[in-house]
């Protein structure tokens, strides 16, 4: 369990993007969030993620980013295997092919693909900013929007706890291992989760006695250790956020939110290996997670 | 010990039970601590050490459940009326597992926390970090991850962000019951440093009664949340039987000193309480034979 890191952390670099201004990204990260639920049109969102790699491309951090995605890319193509055969979409389905008892719906791949799309397009752009953004920084941004600074600390916080609650699980592993209990796979995971807990417990209430003894929840004036500037540019890239959110809802309300289910046809062969190559990735994935897991 | 020194820590029969315990943790402690001493609290795990010291700033009552009776006056302040954040201006509390009071992602933030909480402006806020980490000998850490550090540096960094805040007690409880000895050592030279060159009070509770004995100007015993013996640590470690009844060892200078006295070798000198003590008493000792 030695050298656990925490997998999506900032990666360091000083490209125009790591220097935005966190609030900037911010505005840009939650207009992509709201955006992809306004819309299911699957072109349109994948033309939303690939701007979102250009902006991977731009902060160089292409090997930190497809280590995530390689995780995550995987268990979101499972959208597609089961919205084919199960569309979340009002009746009636049009079938396109039929393999053994599941037959594979027009609507499905329509609604799989949006999905897939969908959190893709709300990954990336998380994705680029919390890894280029010090979170430090994204938090005092947030206290100066007001944003309540217990809360700021409650989400700081719980960001140092993961590494902290990796490396106590590895602990008591270890002592549990040395007492004959079983040490692999899912079994030896589960007893160890009341100490590790009972240890988080005693670690916060000391550690809300240290930070009380420092002061912390004083009703005076606070100041900031870390300063975050705000430049032009950044007011330039967070209202151009807007911008951007405020054009694509008003298309969508003029277009039926570029509603395709319709208009976009899958043949049969394209509608299949689609299918096909999403089933594979995902069962793929999930075989190899079971392995990883037995083998532990 | 200078006559001009104030009282700035008073007991006055403070009494206190753990809301969950039907014992005292504490009973009917009275007590004084001048201005720029070094006390020494000693006695065995649950002899009341911790909970005394969170008395001094206030965490107890205030953040700890329970009954407290009695009167705790720090810096002129009613320690058990004011809160803990308002005692933190004068009462800087350093705990036993460095590694349970970091929270912040580098080593600046981690001192800055306490600074920001008191509204210390950005550029002052600047020099005290750097005063403070320089204090603990922990230049160039700025930027460190602090769960990245050692045990010891830990620790220093855990008292660099209490000394950032310029308290005038600093309360230590077993600050080195998780380091190495190295760490050890280095804690213990800071805490010394900053009693005899910035006059801080220094409140601490320790197991290394050796250590203690040559830092410390007063040594408390504490014993089932009652005070056993206060005094200097020469008056303290003398009571040999007093010590062994509640479990505790004199320094081994003072044993030897006290063997040498109970078996016949006649020892009428000062006890010693530490090992250059016990080198001066002996070649004195030697030199008076050989003549």
């Amino acid at each position: 369990m030695q050298g656990v890191a925490v997998p999506v952390s900032m990666v360091a670099g000083n490209s125009f993007i790591h220097r935005l201004n966190p609030i900037a990204k911010l505005v840009w990260v939650l207009a992509v969030l709201v955006i992809s639920f306004a819309t299911r049109n699957p072109l349109f969102l994948i033309a939303l993620s690939i701007v979102g790699l250009g902006l991977v491309t731009m902060a160089g951090i292409w090997r930190q980013f497809s280590r995530v995605m390689l995780i995550l890319l995987p268990v979101a193509t499972s959208l597609i295997v089961f919205q084919s055969v199960a569309p979340a979409f009002p009746q009636p389905w049009t079938p396109i092919a039929t393999i053994g008892p599941f037959t594979i719906y027009q609507e499905g791949i329509y609604s799989g693909l949006s999905l897939l799309a969908r959190a893709t397009s709300m990954t990336i752009f998380a994705l680029v900013m919390i890894m280029t953004t010090h979170p430090s920084d994204l938090f005092t941004s947030l206290s100066r929007l007001h944003v309540p600074y217990v809360l700021n600390f409650m989400l700081a916080m719980t960001l140092q706890l993961i590494p902290v609650l990796q490396r106590e699980i590895g602990v008591v592993m270890s002592a549990q291992k040395s007492r004959g209990m079983k040490s692999t796979g899912f079994g030896a995971v589960i007893p160890s989760f009341v100490p590790v807990f009972a240890g988080a417990i005693e670690r916060v209430q000391q550690l809300s006695i240290s930070l009380e003894s420092r002061a912390f929840g004083s009703s005076g004036h606070k100041t900031s250790y870390r300063q975050v500037a705000v430049r032009p540019v950044d007011w330039v890239v967070g209202i151009a956020g807007f911008a951007f959110l405020a054009v694509c809802i008003a298309v969508f309300l003029n277009t039926g939110a570029l509603d395709m289910s319709r208009t976009l046809i899958f043949p049969p062969a394209l509608a299949i290996v689609l299918v096909a190559a999403a089933a594979v990735l995902f069962v793929g994935f999930i075989a190899s997670a079971i392995w990883v897991v037995i083998r532990a | 010990m200078p006559s001009e020194r104030a009282p700035i820590i008073e007991f006055d029969r403070v009494s206190f039970q753990y809301a969950a315990s039907d014992a005292y943790a504490l009973q009917d402690i009275s007590l004084t601590i001048d201005e720029g001493e070094y006390v020494a609290i000693l006695g065995l795990n649950g002899a009341g050490k911790t909970t005394l010291e969170l008395c001094i700033n206030g965490i107890i009552p205030n953040m700890v459940m329970g009954d407290l009776e009695g009167e705790v006056r720090v810096a002129g302040v009613d320690a058990t009326d004011t809160p803990v954040r308002e005692m933190a201006k004068t009462v800087g509390i350093v705990f036993d597992n460095p590694e349970f009071q970091m929270s912040q992602m580098t080593v600046a933030e981690e001192v800055a926390l306490g600074l920001e909480n008191l509204g210390v402006p950005y550029e002052e806020m600047r020099g005290r970090i750097a005063d403070a980490l320089a204090m603990v000998d922990l230049v160039g850490f700025d930027e460190r991850m602090p769960l990245a550090l050692s045990g010891g540096q830990q620790q220093r960094l855990a008292i660099a962000a209490v000394l950032a805040m310029r308290p005038r007690i600093l309360v230590m409880d077993e600050p080195t019951s998780n380091l190495d000895p190295i760490g050890k050592q280095e804690v213990f030279e800071i805490a010394a440093r900053l009693n005899r060159d910035n006059g801080m009070t220094v409140v601490m509770a320790e197991h290394e009664v050796e250590v203690m004995a040559r830092y410390a100007d007063r040594v408390i015993v504490l014993d089932g949340g009652r005070i056993v013996a206060n005094g200097t640590p020469r008056e303290v470690f003398a009571q040999r039987e007093l010590l062994e009844r509640i479990g505790l060892r004199p320094p081994q200078a003072t044993e030897l000193a006290l063997w040498l006295r109970d078996g016949g070798a006649g020892w009428t000198d000062l006890l010693p309480v530490t090992a250059d003590d016990a080198v001066t008493a002996l070649e004195t000792r030697l030199a008076g034979v050989a003549r």
